[in-house]
This record gives C-alpha cells, structure tokens and sequence, in this order.
C-alpha cells in the first residue's frame, strides 16, 4: 500500500528547527546519497542530483526513476544497518532522527539534516542542496522558477477578495468526524496566501487543527477544498457530508472541492503547481 | 471503619427512591440543559430560537442545534451507559475494580476502528458511516467470544474465569491494534491514537439515532436485574438459595452491559474511568442497594460525562483537549483515592 | 419435611455420592456428619437443589425439588453456608431483607410486613442492635447470625446449614448451637446441619446421619448412633464417647488414630 502520505501529519507533531548540515564542508561533492525524506528526493532531481540518489526511504514515489532504488526504512524505523551498508557519502535525515544522526557521525558519514518549515524553506533547501551537490546553477534556476510561477500566481489574485478557506487534509469517510484542517502555520498555509485565500484558521498558529463542529459553524468558511492524496486518493468522491452545515458560506454557494494528488502534500518542486491549483479553485475567474 | 449507611436505614426504600431519581436527576438535567450554552463561540441564544431568520442561514441555530445538542446528548446517553455497564459488570464480577473495558468489548470495538481506518473501509452499514460500524462489529465479536466463555460450562460462570478471560482477550486485541496499525501510514496512525482518546463531537443526531434502539435494548435488560444483582454479589450459590434465577440473570447482565458498551464506543471512542469511577461514587452516597445504584449511576454518569465534555470543549478553545483525556485525568486520581481508602 | 431418596453423584467419573438415603422429619435437628471429602457439601448442594443428582431424587413437603422453581424453593427453604462475603457495603438489614427475594414480585419492592419479618428475624437471634451496621465490618459470629436471621426472614420452617461455625472460635461455637437449639425449640424449625464437629453435633441434633466415602455407615437418634465404633468406622479415631450430664448430651473424646 502506499505510505507517503507522512509528510503534513506526521511532521506537523515535529519540533521546528533550522536544517543544518553536519561537518565541515567537505572538499568533495557528494556521489552516493541517500534520502530519507520523500519531498527531498524530488528536490534532489530537480536540480541534477538523481543520479546520485543511491537509495531512499520506505515512503518514497517520486520520479519514476526511484522505483527502482534500495529502500532504508522511514522517520521511526529508519534501516541503519543498511544505510551504512550502502557506504554513502551524504544521508539526507529529517531534523527528529537524532539516533541516526549519531550514528552517521559515528561513521564519519556526513548527513543533511531536513526540517519542515514553511514555503520559502522549500527554495532554500534547494539552494542548499545545490551548494553541497556542486549543482549551485541549476538549483538556482529551479528555485528562480518556482519563485517566479508563484509570483505569477499571485499577480493573477491579486486585488481580488481573499476568500475564507477550509482546508481539511482528513476526516472520517461518510461523516463529519475527526477533521483534521490546515492551520495558520506551514507551507499549506503559505500556499493558500499565494493563492489568494484566506485559511479559516489563519490565527491557530499551529499546521493543523482539529476544529469541532461548532468551530467551523462559527468561522463560516466560505470555501472548503478537500485534499486526497496517498492511499486515499483512490477513494470515493464524497463530499455530501457538508450538506449537514447548511449555514457555511461555502455549502450554500456550492464552494466544497476535492483536490487529488501528492504534490498538495509534498513540499517538493511541484509547490508552484500545487499553488497554481488552489489558485484555479479559490479564484477560477482569474484564469478565464 | 465502622459507619453506617449514609442515608437513614431502609425506613422507606420508595422514599430513598424518591430522594435517588430526584437528586441525580435534577444534578443530571442542570448538565444537560447548561452544557448547549457553553462553547468554544458565544452566541446568541434569542436568536438561535428566533424563527425570524430560516434554520439554512441561522449561524447560532446550527451551532445550538447541529453542533451543541448532539454531543451534550451524545455525552449524556454515552455517560449513563458506561456508568451503569460498570456497575452491572461489577456486581456480575463481584469485583469492585471492574469496569466496561474489563472484559475486552472496548477492545474489540478499537480493532474494529483500528481496521476501518488502516483500510480506507468505505462502505455504510444501514446508513450508518464505516468506522463506527466496524468498531461495533468489533465488540459484538468480543461480546461472542466472552459469552461463549461465560455459558460454556453449564453451571453458572466463574467470575474469576471471566476476569481472566477479560484480561487475555484484552492483551489479544491490544496486539492485533499494534498489528494493525503496523500497517498504517503516520495520517492514519494519527488518526487512530485520535480515535483511542475518544470524542463526543457526533456532528449530527445521526449516530444518536442509531445507537438508541441498542441502548433501549440493554436498558429493558438491566431493569430486570437490580435485585438480583444485589443478591449475587453475595456468591453465586448464596443468590440462587434465595431464589435467583442465576444463569438467566448472568446472561442478562453480560449481554445488556456488552451491548450498552460496544454501542457507547463504537460512536465515542473507548472514554475511560466513567465506568469505574460513577458506580463507586455513587454508592458513596445511596449505599449498595443496586435498585438505587443503577439509576442514579445513569443520572451521576451523565451529568459527569456532560460536564467533562463541556471542559474538553472549551479548557483551551479553538483547541479542543480529547474527553477521554479529560475523564480519565478527573478519573484516576479520584480512583486511587477510593483504591487508598479500600486498603 | 426434608427426604434425599436414593441419591447418587459424582463428578466426572469420580463417586461422590452412592445411594443416599434419609428424611428429614419437621422440626427436627438432623446433623450430617462425616470427615473431609465424605461428600457432606455436595450432598447439601444437592438437598438445596443448586445441583441435581446424577440418579435418585430430593423432595421438599412431598414435592420433588427439580419440578420447583428457584423461587419455590427458596420459599421452603434457606440455606445458611460457612461464610458469607458481601462485595459491596451492605447494611446488616440490607443483607436479612435479600431474604425476602423469593416472596416479591419482579419490580416489587419490600414493604412494611417485609421489615417486620426481617426485623423480628434479627430479634430472634439477637442482631437487632446491628442493623444499620455495614455487614462487612462485623466478627464471624455476628456474620453467622445475621446470615441465619437472613435465613429464617426467608423460610422460617427449613434450614440447611453447611458447617456453620468451622470458621469460628469455641465460644462463638456454643453461641451459635444455642441460637440454633433455641430457633427450633421456639419456632419448630426443622434443620439439616453438616459438621465435622462432633460434639457440636452431639449438642445440637437430635438424629445423625453418618457418612464417609458417599456412603452412609449409619443414621438414626444422636445418642444410639454416636458411639466408640461408629467414630472409628467413619473417622478411623479411637475416642471415649459417653453421656455428661453437666453438657447435657453425649460427649466424645478423642484419644488417638486407629490403626
């Protein structure tokens, strides 16, 4: 079964801290990397390093060419056995994995340490990426481009009223229970600025809420969009539900969407598309 | 310790009836009818019940009546159960330390909401949405297991047969728990552990509606029992001398109190120490007299989880803190109270 | 009046009971002696209706006890075991109410002839003074004595007691045979008491029924049954028995173990 739907849940529960990289910068660029961080490993491609992706975790989908890669475990049970067996010469951990981190350094094996953050994290991670790859360049051309189709974005909005939105990244199938939404912290959040919404939860200063349902009666959010990605993504297209809160802006004026795809989840170099959808779904007349 | 009854001896058993159902019901009906006026949102009461606006555009209606009524309901109906299913199960038992969760019905409740997440389970069960029907499910097979148990020697059961039962089924379901949920990815994991902590939030009168005929089930079968309860927390040999029709009140107690608890949990979520901790509360104060204690247990166990809810709804508004979080942190220290004063 | 006709059991394949046989005639005190594992218990479970013999029949007032419901029984009669424990804090009065299950409806609740008999029962054998005390904070023999009040609440003419003060001390001992000579003197009622105790039976019953192995090795009046040979063949004791007029009934003495 698929299993990469970690990244916002499981990294919302993470103490924020500043990426760093281990050791002093080595004279060599790395050849045999290693990533345990699936929204990386498409950065890492993006800017020229595929080739030397060795192996990567458990959860990772993206691109195509990883299909084929060893896989070395995940956040909770990452491989180390197997991670020193593979004699890499960068591991790519996230900022939690302090066991791991040990042990690299034990090994003298350098490691790139990831942590979630918000929007801007994800071009500087990438420039990072490039400095330590010797891909500075292209790096910089990625991140430019994301940058530009975001800014792109944003004039398209701009001027134009910021809706409330919803943003529920799970519930419970058939009911309203056990929402998760996306707070007023994190890329998502960052993502839905740019696309000229406003999250309902803009003030919880958290990346997600667990809002009940007198909450969302009393936000009144005026539109609600729905992700699905992972496993869920293949499920069924139900949002009747919403039916049961006829007082919400969004249920009266027909406003609930179902988004369905990765990228929404993954803070990786589609963030520009991602960002282009939500745009298209807050502001279609924008893009007529 | 030597005391005495803390109300005046059986003088007039209708009149401590009386001063019972009066008591607890006037304490549990305050809950019920405060609890809907208090939220993480003010709103104005005047105009929830103005007809002036339509219900469709009428914020502080919905918010009265979809969002506040249901789960001061849902709390009321779920906090009578488990309270009564306790001391039923406690009496059948004859063990003070017993409680709903005892024989592994939570247990095969949470295996059941476990499956339903872990699998993307999509499919209603007569209306009623996948994971709550899978979760009951889950405790009708916990139930057989533990019937088959309990009835399989002809002559009545061992209390200390069933407890032990209970404590192998329950160590069985927490393993297939952790095997299922070793298959699921951290969004389900965490919303498994959410569904552990329990939640009254039902959105809706929907699940109310279909536990009812459940409950109204087990409450037919537990008006039958009070007396005889009573007499069989003396042994089960010292209540069939006296008349008791022991197997037959056995098989009652089991299946009203499994069937009150599976259908509690499976909308709620296993909500702890209500079960343990209302009972003994209870006969604090009426005594042992199961014809009291089971009433006033519902009324005592409502009012309890009523009000619990009503913290774990607005302690850290918007923020909402798990009920089960919240009971079991009122629950346990006043459990180890009752434990110290025992001993 | 009390009668076991023929009664046989056995647990599993193991005998317990061969062929039992004797009445209880009202108003008497009968004692059911026998050591330990001689089937005392099983045979008074079985005489309580609680467990049905495998072969042969009890009958209570000429009406065969397995044709009754729990109910009818209880009515006709109580049962007084060695120890009673109460899981939660009933009162004393609480536990000689229970008594009056048999006599109420389903939803009935005691009314004032019910607190009359249970408080004339606590009267009779002295507990009136503990009523409102919880029962689980009073000695052994105050136990004891409320569980018989609790009895006589329920069945004033029949009681089956199942050695009644083993867990007593000797002076709770007399008290109880006491109590239990004065109730069926007053009240007439008939009693089946199983002991290992000898001389209490000797002070109590009017007629033994000796038994070892599920059998009966001899029965009839206390003073003719209860004699040197008798002892030896169901103790494996030699004892000096004989009448002392201070106690008033047949005393016995053990001296040694037969060999």
């Amino acid at each position: 079964m698929t299993r990469r739907r970690l990244i916002v849940l499981a990294l919302a529960i993470l103490p924020v801290a500043v990426p760093r990289a281990s050791a002093p910068a080595p004279t060599e660029a790395p050849r045999r990397i290693i990533s345990l961080v699936p929204a990386v490993t498409q950065m890492l491609f993006a800017i020229g390093g595929g080739a030397r992706v060795i192996a990567v975790s458990n959860y990772d989908q993206d691109p195509a060419e990883v299909k084929a890669l060893p896989r070395v475990g995940g956040l909770l049970d990452p491989d180390t056995e197997r991670i020193l067996a593979l004699r890499p010469d960068l591991v790519i951990v996230y900022e939690a994995q302090h066991e791991l981190e040990q042990r690299l350094t034990q090994a003298h094996i350098r490691y790139y340490e990831y942590a979630h953050k918000n929007l801007a994290n994800v071009m500087a991670t990438m420039r990072a990426l490039g400095d330590i790859l010797g891909t500075g360049d292209a790096a910089e051309h990625v991140a430019r481009g994301i940058e530009g189709r975001l800014q792109a974005t944003a004039a398209r909005v701009a001027g134009r009223p910021r809706p409330s939105v919803l943003l529920v990244l799970s519930r419970d199938p058939q009911s309203l229970r056990n929402i998760y939404a996306n707070g007023g912290y994190g890329f998502l959040h960052d993502m839905i600025a740019i696309a000229g919404g406003r999250d309902v939860f803009d003030d919880v200063l958290r990346e997600n809420v667990q809002p009940s349902t007198e909450l969302i009666l009393a936000r009144r959010p005026e539109i609600i969009i729905e992700l699905r990605y992972g496993a869920a993504a293949v499920g069924a297209d139900d949002l009747s539900p919403w039916q049961a809160l006829p007082s919400l802006p969004a249920v009266k004026n027909h406003k609930i969407y179902q988004l369905v795809g990765d990228r929404f989840v993954d803070a990786g170099p589609e963030v520009a598309e991602a960002t282009e959808q939500f745009a298209r779904t807050i502001h279609p007349e924008a893009f007529k | 310790m030597s005391r005495s009854s803390p109300l005046p001896a059986r003088t007039d058993l209708r009149r401590r009836l009386l001063l019972t159902y009066g008591g607890f019901g006037i304490v549990a009906i305050a809950a019920c009818l405060a609890a809907p006026l208090v939220g993480s949102t003010r709103i104005s009461l005047a105009h929830a019940f103005s007809r002036s606006a339509p219900f469709a555009d009428n914020v502080d209606a919905q918010i009265f009546f979809l969002a506040r009524l249901p789960r001061v309901l849902a709390a009321a109906i779920i906090g009578a159960s488990l309270a009564v299913s306790g001391a039923v199960f406690q009496a059948l038992l004859r063990n003070p330390l017993a409680s709903p969760d005892t024989l592994g019905v939570s247990g095969g409740a949470a295996l059941g909401a476990m499956v339903a997440i872990t699998f993307h389970i999509d499919v209603t069960l007569f209306g009623v949405p996948s994971i709550p029907a899978a979760s009951f499910l889950g405790s009708l097979g916990a139930l057989a297991i533990v019937y088959v148990l309990a009835t399989a020697r002809r002559r009545g059961l061992s209390s200390t047969t069933l407890l032990l039962a209970g404590v192998a089924l329950n160590a069985f379901f927490s393993a297939l728990v952790l095997f299922v949920q070793y298959f699921a990815d951290f969004a389900e994991t965490f919303r498994s552990v959410r569904w552990l902590m329990g939640s009254l939030d039902v959105a809706g009168y929907t699940p109310i509606v279909a536990v009812i005929p459940l409950l109204a089930l087990s409450a037919a079968g537990f008006a039958t029992l009070p007396r005889a309860l009573d007499l069989l927390s003396l042994g089960g040999d010292a209540a069939a001398v006296r008349g008791v029709n022991v197997r037959r009140t056995e098989r009652v107690a089991l299946l009203s109190a499994s069937l009150a608890t599976g259908a509690s949990v499976s909308i709620a979520g296993p909500i702890s120490f209500v079960g343990i901790v209302v009972p003994h509360l209870v006969r604090l104060i009426v005594g042992a007299d199961h014809r009291l204690v089971l009433p006033a247990s519902a009324l005592a166990g409502a009012a309890l989880l009523v009000g619990c809810d009503v913290a774990a709804r607005t302690l850290f508004s918007p923020l909402e803190i798990p009920v089960g979080v919240i009971t079991a942190l009122v629950g346990a220290p006043f459990f180890l109270y009752l434990l110290m004063r025992r001993s | 009046m009390l009668r076991a006709a023929d009664v046989s059991f056995s647990y599993e394949a193991a005998p317990v009971l061969h062929r039992v046989s004797f009445v209880v005639s009202p108003g008497r005190i009968v004692g059911l002696l026998g050591p330990n594992g001689s089937g005392k218990t099983t045979l008074l479970r079985i005489m309580a209706g609680t467990l049905s013999p495998r072969s042969g029949s009890v009958q209570i007032d000429e009406a065969d006890i397995s044709t009754l419901s729990r109910r009818d029984v209880a009515k006709r009669l109580a049962v007084v075991p060695q120890e009673t424990h109460s899981t939660f804090d009933f009162t004393v009065l609480d536990i000689v109410l229970m008594g009056r299950y048999p006599h109420l409806g389903a939803f009935e609740l005691e009314g004032g002839s019910d607190l009359a008999i249970a408080r004339d029962a606590l009267a009779a054998t002295g507990t009136l003074a503990l009523e409102h005390r919880l029962f689980a904070t009073l000695s052994g023999g105050e136990k004891q004595r409320v569980v018989i009040a609790g009895a006589l609440a329920q069945a004033s003419h029949a009681l089956l007691l199942d050695e009644p003060t083993a867990s007593l001390d000797l002076g709770y001992q007399l008290a109880i045979a006491q109590l239990l000579t004065r109730l069926n003197h007053d009240r007439g009622t008939t009693m089946l008491v199983s002991t290992h105790d000898l001389n209490f039976a000797a002070s109590l019953c009017s007629e033994l029924v000796l038994i070892r192995d599920g059998r009966i090795i001899a029965q009839g009046a206390t003073d003719v049954v209860l004699t040197v040979s008798n002892v030896r063949a169901v103790y494996d004791v030699d004892a000096e028995v004989g009448y002392n007029a201070r106690a008033g009934h047949v005393t016995v003495i053990p001296i040694a173990r037969a060999h």
